[in-house]
């Protein structure tokens, strides 16, 4: 790390002065906006009492989950879909129009037959983040090399085996990136519903803070929402580093 | 972490979302949208009155009122409180809902907590200025714009001549300011608040015009519901009616209530009309919305009124 870190914040911290200042010489009255102090004490209002942890947990258990099936789904497509060619054609009409399907789209029909909850969320979560993991994977089986394949078929591997020991580490650096993509994407996806849709969580309490009109607690929301996605990406970031060591620097590095 | 522990983590989390959605069926969750149009359910709860009628109520906020037959279809709510317009447009979209009980409805003490409010610099005064002016609606389609409307037609105004665009409420005072729209068709508490600000002044009350006893907001649920727990909804009609009679008499206790169910602040609150509650809804009352839909071209069919509230 440099001794000039610091350089970076010099541009937010003028704006959220400045935006302060704004604020108070205006004395606005503002039903969307609030100045950065206010919303600073909103958010630890809301910290303290637990209700914005529960919302985050609430948050995080649908993103998880959601990022669990629909990228297992993915992976698992994935590899099929890259190693058995007559299969990737038969499925691409199907796959190619049911993919550009946006996710919030689909938000009636799943109230309807889901309800709200969880389950909900999960699903539209899931759907979300299964084609960037599908699509990632299946380059990646595509970008295996060669001679391994050719190794496993000299040396007879079962199907198994040659998934487990020569496709899957071959592959696992893309397909970490692609669970990185998928991540950013659930919590985004997550959020959106929430607000669109399912009273719980981030996004419910943006569109509850909204509505009660207290625009500080609801951009206090916003910020925190903020916070979360990057932490999350740094985790996932270190996560990479630590799991892959030099493979995964290399391959974020392309 | 190993791939193992991922697993199980996944395991978990699926283990407490479906135990989470689960909810016990014999309880009523009524599902409202942040308005005061629901403050009787929401007194009903915080008297006690529902728990005294032998019924477990929750309530929980809902964030669009179009997303409310949704809700009751999946049994997320049994009961709801959508606005006429909402409910006639899903019975007419096929979806089997009835009216259970009133819950607002216009009244002559109520018609100023809903106009349009226009900009200065917009020159509009009377409804014929609207032609051709930009209007933020809260929604289209919504209770507010459906009435927006139809003072605009009993004035000899078409509205498909003025451009409508959506715009929420906590919103309505900067769009407005930043001239992005002309005028916005809006309700308390926002209105009073436009125009302490400066922003635009009150070009119109389509409440004034319209007869009494207009509903805003009913309860509903479906069908099958309704036709299976007799004896909660007996129950339900005998709470709101009694918590009506407070919210009218006491409208300080509605606020305190609402305040509670809606996150509003009572500083917002302490200032503002509530809306009338009105427990009774008979056909008539339907009729006229529809009456005034088709006006607009809103329903595609004719629903059958005298089957649509719960005998």
């Amino acid at each position: 790390m440099n001794s000039s870190w610091w350089k970076g914040l010099v541009v937010p911290a003028a704006l959220i002065a400045t935006a302060e200042v704004a604020m108070r010489i205006n004395g606005s009255t503002s039903m969307s906006l609030a100045a950065p102090s206010d919303i600073a004490a909103a958010l630890a209002a809301a910290l303290l009492d637990g209700s914005m942890l529960a919302a985050t947990r609430d948050t995080l258990i649908s993103a998880g989950a959601g990022l669990a099936i629909g990228g297992l789904l993915g992976l698992a497509l994935g590899i099929l879909f890259g190693l058995v060619r007559p299969v990737d054609h038969l499925m691409e009409v199907t796959v190619e129009v049911i993919r550009p399907v946006p996710s919030v789209a689909v938000l009636p029909i799943a109230l309807l037959v889901f309800g709200f909850g969880y389950t909900m969320e999960i699903a539209i979560v899931a759907f979300s983040c299964l084609w960037p993991v599908m699509i990632y994977t299946r380059s990646a089986m595509a970008g295996i090399e060669p001679r391994l394949m050719e190794v496993a078929r000299a040396l007879r591997l079962s199907p198994w085996a040659r998934i487990s020991k020569i496709v899957f580490p071959a592959a696992l650096p893309r397909i970490l990136v692609a669970f990185r993509l998928a991540a950013a994407i659930a919590l985004v996806v997550a959020v959106t519903v929430e607000i669109a849709i399912n009273p719980l969580g981030l996004g419910y309490g943006i569109l509850v803070a909204q509505q009660g009109l207290q625009p500080a607690l609801m951009l206090a929301y916003l910020v925190w929402i903020g916070i979360v996605g990057w932490s999350l990406n740094t985790l996932l970031s270190l996560a990479q580093q630590r799991l892959l060591g030099r493979a995964a620097r290399v391959e974020v590095a392309r | 972490m190993s791939g193992l522990k991922v697993t199980a983590l996944g395991v978990a989390m699926l283990a407490a979302a479906f135990t989470g959605a689960t909810h016990a069926q014999t309880s009523i969750n009524v599902g409202c949208t942040a308005t005061t149009d629901c403050a009787s359910a929401a007194v009903a709860l915080s008297e006690g009155i529902f728990e005294k009628n032998g019924l477990d109520v929750t309530m929980t906020l809902v964030g669009l009122n179009s997303n409310i037959p949704a809700a009751l279809l999946s049994d997320s709510i049994q009961i709801g409180g959508p606005t006429p317009s909402v409910f006639l447009q899903a019975v007419d979209g096929g979806l089997d809902l009835v009216a259970v009980a009133g819950a607002s409805s216009t009244s002559a003490t109520t018609f100023d907590t809903a106009g349009v409010v226009a900009t200065s610099a917009s020159g509009i005064e009377k409804p014929q200025d609207f032609v051709g002016k930009k209007v933020g609606a809260p929604g289209i389609g919504a209770f507010l714009q459906v009435l927006f409307s139809k003072w605009l037609i009993d004035n000899d105004v078409d509205p498909r001549e003025v451009d409508f665009v959506e715009v929420t409420f906590p919103t309505m005072d900067d769009t407005l300011r930043s001239g992005a729209v002309d005028a916005v068709v809006t309700a308390e508490p926002m209105m009073s608040r436009i125009i302490a600000n400066g922003t635009g002044q009150v070009a119109g009350y389509f409440l004034e015009t319209l007869p009494e006893r207009r509903p805003a907001i009913f309860y509903a649920a479906t069908r099958t519901w309704a036709d299976a727990n007799p004896e909660a909804l007996a129950a339900f009609r005998a709470s709101i009616e009694e918590a009506a009679d407070i919210v009218n008499e006491n409208p300080d206790k509605g606020r305190q209530a609402i305040a509670g169910f809606t996150n509003i602040p009572m500083e917002v609150l302490s200032s503002m009309k509530l809306s009338v509650s009105d427990p009774q809804l008979d056909q008539e009352q339907l009729d006229w919305w529809v009456t005034t839909m088709n006006e607009q071209n809103m329903l595609q069919g004719s629903p059958d009124t005298a089957t649509l509230i719960q005998k």
